[in-house]
């Protein structure tokens, strides 16, 4: 047995210089042919989406003038400089990613070591985990916006239980904002939970038992301990959940529709506001070119973050 | 395991499918906006198939607003998809899609047997570009109960209708009593909110295409909405309410005044509808010293330029936007007619006897700002007046900021 293993490793390092040479030829070519559909479909779906809409942000371009497209330069883009109503929404999404995503990070760990906690029965807790992630966000809009509703709305009549006069969510820009924030914590804090809880199901039980016979308490073990090695899984989960955050639409435009006024209008929904009801696509370009390069940023920072950590 | 027979199914199969088109029917698809009683429309529909046998129609419905379908139907007709043939189209909707060549022009009909407005809105530069489906405008819906019982008289000014109301929740001292309706969420409806009472005060908004934005009528019209919530006429949430939140609130009883389109009167006057028989309708108050005004509204059918069935697709809507499809829908879904004639008619008036006084609303009716713009037009205004209503921006400050966006966008 064992000589035989020898003798077939022997062949093979003999036979290497011909034989590596030619496997290694076509290993390559076989990787070219099956990335090929791959990269296809990709250049198809983003490549060129991305490079057009790049194009078609320096044109004037609106469906409702019934002219042509027009080269214009870098208007669409000065134009933005005096648009209140981009740096509102630019605002807003600033804002709604610097509350949720660290919002969402907290209450995703609470809930993964929560999870990871030994129940005798796991799936209730790795269900209720998954039913807010799996839902759609629009639904997740719809169902807050009743919730919050001040006439019809649970919240109201929650708070009404303890004594407390109930308010119109809506009617104001900073309630409407905290119902917005809190919808969207509520909804992605399980896609954080998710990843953490996988991320913490990799760590060793043996590292607490040595920590505990070293006598190390809890708290001490979970920052010396779970954290440090958590460290790569919070960083992808950031990664996603500031990227979908920079493009928030869906929460926010069935809750409040970006009322009251534009207060609670995001980036995202300007684009579409003025790409799908104004039919001003050279404009709508421009606000999309925007939004991709803010979040190719955020996505270049937590890189170099994942690199020096390395 | 004998294959034959599965191949000759095979065959068959595809023999068949390759046949079936020869003798197929032509099939249309139209669009039908949700809120506009498509179960009604269906009958007509079915009337249609039953007398050019050999063609089917089916209906698409989606979104709840006009504005939610004008999104969805942007999305669909800038992607030149073929699949929808007839399109509703909101009466502000014809110039924008004419703009951008979605719909296929009636050349040589004659426009002159609808009412006046109608053969307006639906020519562009023109060319007809779509036929009318209804008429409408806002009217005031009034609980005549309630009026009666406290000796009130239906108001010809808001003024009056703010006594009124006074009057009517004093004695009544029902806290779930709400004195009057109206639309306050940034949907099309608050458009005409703004413009009612603006208009009242003999101002226009444009001309000839030119902004004519007369500032201090505008902030009186806000501050006349406002005043509304401020002193409890309204509920406090109105920047909530949109127009079919009125409707069922209207419905439901809690509401002494609704400012509403036609279709109202015939879910109010349905078997689940607590004001049955207890509704009155009339046009809408003016501001004290000025005239009474309202939007003028109603829908229309155009054929979409994508469509692979033009000629099908055109008698369908001749048909759609005839006089008898008129009638049928204004004594079954009270949609206001188009013809003029049809407003003295006997099977009309015996469904909605309020019809008889319509038609002299609906030809003094406004038309709001006809442009290919007009989805700017409308979001600028629709916002600042939720945000006003909802205490965000001051009435100065939202007249303030329609003036500035206008003028970028009416240049």
């Amino acid at each position: 047995m064992t000589t035989q293993t020898i003798a077939t490793s022997d062949r093979i390092e003999k036979a290497q210089p011909g034989w590596v040479k030619l496997l290694d030829m076509s290993d390559r070519a076989l990787a070219v042919l099956l990335l090929t559909p791959a990269a296809v479909l990709l250049t198809l779906i983003i490549v060129y989406p991305v490079l057009r809409l790049g194009y078609t942000s320096f044109f004037s371009l609106s469906l409702t003038s019934g002219l042509p497209a027009e080269f214009v330069g870098f208007e669409n883009y000065q134009l933005m400089f005096t648009d209140p109503v981009f740096w509102e929404t630019t605002w807003n999404t600033v804002l709604i990613t610097l509350i949720t995503v660290p919002g969402a990070l907290i209450v995703g760990m609470a809930l993964a070591l929560l999870a990871n906690l030994p129940f005798g029965v796991q799936w209730p807790v790795r269900l209720s985990l998954l039913i807010p992630w799996a839902l759609p966000l629009s639904f997740a809009g719809l169902i807050f916006a009743w919730f919050f509703h001040s006439e019809y709305g649970v919240v109201n009549d929650v708070l009404a239980r303890f004594g407390i006069e109930g308010v119109i969510w809506f009617n104001s820009p900073n309630l409407a904002f905290a119902a917005i924030c809190l919808t969207i914590i509520w909804k992605t804090s399980s896609f954080m939970a998710l990843i953490i809880l996988a991320g913490l199901q990799t760590i060793p039980r043996s590292l607490y038992e040595a920590a505990d016979v070293d006598g190390a308490g809890r708290i001490r073990q979970f920052f010396e301990i779970t954290l440090p090695l958590l460290k790569p899984a919070i960083v992808v989960a950031l990664i996603f959940r500031t990227i979908t955050a920079l493009q928030t639409f869906d929460i926010p435009y069935m809750m409040t529709g970006g009322g009251p006024g534009t207060s609670t209008s995001t980036l995202a929904m300007y684009i579409h506001q003025n790409t799908v009801s104004f039919l001003d696509l050279g404009y709508g370009s421009a606000l999309a070119v925007v939004m991709f390069a803010l979040s190719m940023c955020v996505t270049a920072v937590y890189l170099r973050i994942i690199r020096t950590k390395e | 395991m004998n294959i034959k027979p599965i191949v000759g199914a095979l065959l068959s199969a595809t023999v068949l499918g390759i046949s079936a088109p020869a003798f197929a029917d032509t099939e249309l698809k139209v669009y039908i906006s949700s809120q506009h009683q498509p179960q009604v429309w269906r009958k007509v529909l079915d009337q249609f198939e039953a007398a050019n046998p050999g063609t089917k129609v089916t209906i698409e419905t989606g979104g709840n607003t006009s504005e939610a379908q004008a999104q969805y139907l942007n999305t669909i007709m800038s992607a030149k998809d073929s699949s929808l043939d007839v399109l509703i189209l909101d009466v502000i909707r014809p110039a924008q899609f004419a703009a951008a060549g979605w719909t296929s022009p009636f050349a040589g009909k004659d426009m002159s047997v609808y009412l006046p407005a109608y053969a307006e809105a639906n020519t562009v530069d023109g060319k007809v570009v779509a036929l009318p489906a209804f008429a409408d405008s806002m009217f005031l819906y009034y609980r005549k109960d309630l009026l009666e019982k406290h000796g009130v008289q239906p108001p010809k000014t808001w003024d009056e209708l703010k006594a009124a109301v006074k009057k009517i929740n004093g004695a009544e001292n029902n806290p779930d009593l709400q004195g009057l309706s109206f639309q306050g969420k940034a949907i099309e409806g608050a458009v005409c909110t703004f413009l009612l009472p603006y208009w009242s005060q003999g101002k226009n908004l444009v001309d000839n295409g030119k902004l004519t934005f007369d500032k201090d009528a505008a902030v009186k019209s806000l501050k006349l909405w406002k005043s509304f919530v401020d002193e409890g006429v309204s509920k406090k949430n109105i920047a909530e309410v949109a127009t079919d939140d009125t409707r069922k609130e209207f419905q439901a009883g809690n509401v002494v005044f609704a400012v509403n389109w036609s279709y109202a009167w015939a879910q109010s006057q349905s078997k689940d509808s607590a004001v049955a028989g207890k509704v009155g309708v009339t046009r809408l108050p003016a501001v004290t010293g000025g005239e009474s005004a309202t939007c003028l509204g109603g829908w229309e059918w155009g054929v979409s330029s994508y469509s692979k069935n033009q000629d099908a697709a055109k008698k369908l809507v001749e048909y759609l936007s005839s006089k008898d499809a008129s009638k049928y829908m204004a004594a079954n879904g009270s949609l206001l007619p188009t013809y003029a004639s049809l407003y003295q008619d006997e099977d009309v008036l015996k469904a909605a006897p309020w019809f008889a006084d319509a038609k002299q609303v609906v030809e003094t009716a406004k038309p709001r700002p006809v442009t290919p713009r007009y989805n700017e037009v409308s979001e600028v205004i629709r916002t600042t007046v939720n945000a006003v209503l909802a205490g965000v921006t001051t009435p100065e400050d939202g007249a303030a900021q329609i003036e500035a966006r206008l003028r970028r966008i009416l240049r």
